[in-house]
């Protein structure tokens, strides 16, 4: 029988996902839990296996597509009879294709069910089959396609089929909305919301593993992470809640009756300033599970990926190349974005001399046996979460919903690190209950999992404080990002011998730059100054961590 | 290329200043394109010159002297005496504002107008004949040409045009004198229309239709109320007659028709309408020179955004094909031109209102019940008559109904039919309905103003709902 296996959500609550690699292709026979592709979220790349046994028949996205969760992305043919393991099966794909969340579950078994929204199942295949494949349907005569001028001229514009997606939407009107989606633009894109970012000026992806000296390899450039909240789709997101909403008298009656507070129905559709909500919105937000699934199928259909990639201006002038911004890379920017435009930036440098530190360092690697040098990340570390101790605004973020900042209880560092898809930021927890040693390992651990993309989500949330150590790969002072919400971030320059005046006397010293960047609306700088004075201290006096 | 041939270029060329034409120069100038538009004869073409506008002229004045001889129920009485000179001479100077306000606009958009004949070269120019005896020709080369060069009244070979007693619409609505008998050969929109006109100016009016009722596009209960009108009016007609042969004079005509089965009779009148049809004037451009083929009924096939099959050429309005309607013209001149200009344009506009300015007049747009059905819709449709409408009675003028036709699963409105007094105005939010898929409900739950005709709208939308309030 012909069984769909549908993107699940591979993270905490993705929404889309990129397919990096197929590790198969149509005609191949796969076995339970054999690797299909690599699917890269906005937060790692993880490996996809198969919930069934069988023939690959279809392969429905291209490497390089990114796909809504629940979009069907591989066709089998398995042994069996389809009319009663279908849903099971499907439910299979959910539970077992990685690290998943209930909304997959939901999403998969809504799309098991035959009356789901594709009138146009393929003819071919018997009923029971819930179909998705929209690509074999009969086309749509121009008289059922009901789309106001506007619509239609947007979907010239955006190179959109208004045959599939009236197909799909039955005779009821298409929407802009409803061609945006289509077109992959809008919505369902980015769930991009409460992500917490950080990072780092100065260019990333220049340096892998090599580029990172013996001394400094804990650490490299940047940051970014993670803290996503809002997960679902549009469509089935939460109640709008407004107080005013445009809506045609028809849209209202409707929503009446289905019992729905037309003010709830969640919309992008702005005009004249006030939300406007369509049919489609409403039954959208009446049905989310089956309209979770619908949106998905615009995203896995082939017309729509193709127009997807019209709706971007062709590299027409001269040899420029034109470079999707997607993936982790479109993460870290509206994750800079947003910590940038949230939080007024200010930053704070300084430097310490750490001869002593040095010694120190040298002394623990020559009696610590272990099969890893300790780098001063976990000097660092162990410095920074002692002076946040003293200075709780630092380890802070701030709730403006509530109206309230909220002082961390817990000290878990955030190391921004550079790998060869951009930055991401593993988190130490705990990092002020743990040794130098310990912290030196973790480090080292994650860091090297970052790079080989075997991090998981989970590893990269709920950081409280970030270090970014561009100095491994060169230069003194930035201004690092702050790793948004969180309060600050504290960038190391490179540790060398630098001429320092001691008594009088010009001497070469080991220095290490810091550049610390605060949120000024949590922090006044003379916070910031005391808070590096005291970092300073436990650095260029590393004794004064026993204390 | 003759010795003494000005050769010029230009991006777009654009044959035909009706309203398809000039619409589409100055869409495209707008667009920044260099545009010109060569004209043969009067810029606005047939519709503001010859037709649409005059017509509806003389409608006017028609029906104002019309109802100022029939207000006696409204205690209005007195003598109506119609000057047609001041009358003509009034409608006349309607055309020129009008002519000459396109002239302007197209002279303020920077588009270089010519006048002559465009007779194609090759697929990328045209000589322009200049008709004026001496002027010789010049070609222009063009990136990219429309062609909008409109239509013509159809000639029937038994009563050939003569400028004289033999009229086409043109004449007929340049004529110097009311006739005191008018013949009519065709009951088609132009044939009613004059006809009702001219009724109500004082002439006696003869409509021979070959077919057995007027208006033969439009359902029956419509034009039966138009029908019904125009014989109160005095309209006398001639279904299922032809005419044969005819004579004239200087100062008559006398036609002889005869019936499908075999009556034959004659009418006299001073002058004969020939009002049979329009076919496209494409004959005059050599369609060939630019290796353009025509379609079995003379039009030049298009596409969906106006392109022939020639690249650099695309047509629009009348000569691209069904429906003959200025608005059509216009909306495809829009269209071609932002085609032509790179813009996501496309001919594919649901709903194209027809109107008929006959009395009531008739409209309609989108989708018949029969249409809805061969569509494979199920369709729902709702009336409302002008009886008990408010605003029907204060205008003493209550025959005719307003028609929707929805799809029962959606209730989104697919067409509309009105025969009404004002149904040329009251169509346009209708199309609205049609192109921004409206439903039933959204039209019946949008306030319409009281007392106004636009109200039966609203109530044929309750009648679709099953809820009328002011009908049994």
């Amino acid at each position: 029988m012909k069984q769909e296996l549908e993107l699940p959500d591979v993270g905490e609550g993705i929404a889309e996902g990129e397919i990096v690699a197929w590790l198969v292709e149509p005609g191949d026979y796969v076995e339970e839990d054999q690797v299909l592709a690599e699917v890269e979220t906005d937060k790692a790349v993880v490996d996809l296996p198969s919930p069934f046994e069988g023939t690959v028949t279809e392969l429905h996205a291209e490497e390089g597509d990114i796909v809504a969760v629940g979009s069907v992305i591989v066709t089998f043919e398995t042994e069996g009879d389809g009319a009663d393991d279908g849903s099971t099966a499907e439910d299979q794909a959910a539970t077992e294709s990685a690290e998943t969340e209930t909304e997959t579950a939901q999403a998969s078994s809504g799309q098991a069910e035959p009356d789901s929204a594709t009138p146009a199942a393929d003819t071919s295949t018997p009923p029971e089959n819930a179909q998705t494949d929209t690509g074999a349907e009969t086309p749509t005569p121009q008289s059922h396609i009901f789309a106001p001028p506007r619509v239609r001229r947007l979907a010239r514009e955006l190179g959109v089929d208004l045959g599939t997606i009236a197909s799909a939407n039955g005779d009821h009107p298409i929407s802009e909305t409803d061609v945006r989606r289509a077109a992959g633009q809008g919505e369902s894109t980015q769930p991009q919301q409460a992500t917490a970012s950080s990072v780092e000026p100065e260019p990333e992806g220049a340096q892998t593993e090599s580029a990172a000296t013996p001394e400094s390899d804990t650490v490299d450039s940047q940051s970014q992470s993670s803290v996503s909240t809002e997960t679902e789709p549009r469509v089935s997101g939460p109640a709008a809640n407004r107080e005013k909403t445009l809506a045609a008298p028809a849209t209202r009656q409707l929503a009446r009756e289905m019992g729905i507070d037309i003010d709830d129905v969640p919309t992008d559709t702005i005009r004249d300033g006030t939300p406007f909500v369509s049919p489609a919105d409403v039954e959208a937000f009446a049905n989310r599970d089956s309209a979770t699934e619908e949106q998905s199928q615009h995203h896995a259909d082939p017309a729509s990926g193709g127009s997807e990639m019209a709706v971007e201006p062709a590299g027409e002038t001269g040899d420029e190349e034109r470079v999707p911004y997607r993936g982790i890379r479109k993460v870290i920017g509206d994750n800079m974005e947003q910590a940038k435009f949230n939080a007024p930036h200010v930053s704070h440098h300084d430097s310490t001399e750490i001869e002593q530190l040095v010694e120190t360092r040298q002394l623990f690697n020559e009696r610590v046996d272990e099969d890893f040098s300790i780098t001063y990340l976990p000097f660092v570390i162990k410095a920074v979460t002692r002076a946040l101790k003293d200075h709780p605004y630092m380890n802070s973020s701030l709730d403006k919903e509530a109206g309230e900042i909220v002082l961390k209880d817990h000290y878990d560092i955030g190391i921004a690190t550079a790998t060869e898809r951009g930055l991401v930021v593993p988190v130490i927890a705990d990092a002020d209950k743990k040794g130098v040693r310990q912290l030196a390992r973790e480090a080292a651990e994650l860091i090297s999992r970052a790079r080989n993309n075997e991090i998981t989500p989970d590893e990269m949330q709920g950081s409280t404080f970030t270090i970014t150590n561009f100095g491994a790969i060169g230069g003194e002072y930035a201004t690092p990002i702050i790793n948004y919400p969180e309060a600050a971030i504290l960038g190391l320059g490179a540790i060398k011998e630098r001429p320092q005046v001691e008594d009088g006397e010009v001497v070469a010293q080991h220095t290490l730059p810091l550049s610390l960047t605060v949120d000024h609306r949590l922090i006044d700088g003379a916070v910031a100054a005391q808070f590096t004075n005291d970092v300073k201290t436990y650095l260029n006096t590393p004794e004064m961590l026993l204390l | 290329m003759v010795v003494g041939d000005v050769s010029t270029h230009t991006e777009l060329l654009v044959i035909g200043a009706g309203p398809g034409g000039y619409v589409a120069a100055i869409r495209a100038a707008q667009l920044g394109m260099e545009v010109t538009l060569v004209e043969r004869e009067a810029v606005g073409g047939t519709c503001l010159n010859h037709g649409c506008i005059p017509s509806k002229a003389l409608i006017t004045a028609s029906d104002r002297a019309h109802q100022a001889r029939n207000s006696e129920t409204m205690g209005i009485n007195g003598e109506i005496t119609v000057s047609f000179d001041t009358l003509m001479g009034w409608k006349d100077s309607v055309v020129d504002q009008l002519t000459g306000g396109v002239e302007l606009l197209c002279e303020q958009a920077g588009i270089t107008l010519m006048e002559g004949l465009a007779v194609f070269a090759g697929e990328n120019s045209v000589r322009i004949v200049h008709e004026g005896s001496g002027e010789g020709a010049e070609t222009v080369e063009f990136e990219h040409a429309i062609v909008a060069t409109g239509s013509a009244a159809v000639e029937l070979p038994s009563l050939p045009y003569d400028e004289d007693r033999i009229l086409d619409s043109r004449q007929a609505l340049a004529l110097e004198t009311i006739p005191d008998r008018l013949l009519i050969v065709g009951a088609g929109y132009i044939g009613m229309e004059l006809a009702t006109a001219f009724q109500k100016l004082g002439a006696d009016v003869t409509v021979i239709e070959m077919l057995d009722k007027p208006l033969p596009r439009y359902d029956g209960d419509i034009t039966q109320v138009v029908h019904n009108r125009a014989t109160d009016l005095g309209v006398e007609f001639k279904f299922g007659y032809r005419g044969t042969d005819y004579t004239a004079d200087d100062e008559t005509i006398t036609i002889q028709i005869e019936s499908e089965r075999g009556d034959t009779e004659s009418i006299t009148a001073e002058n004969a309408l020939v009002a049979v049809g329009r076919e496209p004037v494409t004959e005059s451009v050599e369609p060939d020179a630019a290796g353009l083929d025509l379609d079995d009924d003379g039009f030049i096939p298009t596409d969906g955004f106006g392109q022939t099959a020639v690249d650099s050429i695309y047509a629009i309005g009348d000569v691209a094909g069904e429906p003959l309607l200025a608005h059509q013209a216009m909306y495809e001149g829009q269209v071609v031109a932002e085609v032509i200009a790179g813009e996501p344009s496309a001919i594919d506009a649901r709903a194209v209102p027809a109107v008929v300015f006959t009395d009531p007049e008739i409209a309609t747009v989108g989708m018949t019940e029969s249409d809805a059905e061969a569509a494979a819709f199920t369709p729902l449709v709702g009336e409302a008559s002008l009886r008990s409408l408010g605003r029907a009675l204060t205008l003493d003028d209550t025959d005719g109904f307003v028609r929707l036709i929805a799809d029962s699963k959606t209730e989104i409105v697919l067409g509309a039919q009105l025969v009404a007094p004002e149904a040329s105005e009251l169509v346009g939010e209708l199309g609205l309905a049609v192109e921004l898929s409206a439903t039933l409900t959204d039209v019946a739950e949008t306030i319409h103003t009281h007392p106004t005709l636009s109200e039966a709208i609203v109530e044929a939308a309750e009648d679709a709902l099953g809820r009328a309030i002011h009908s049994a």
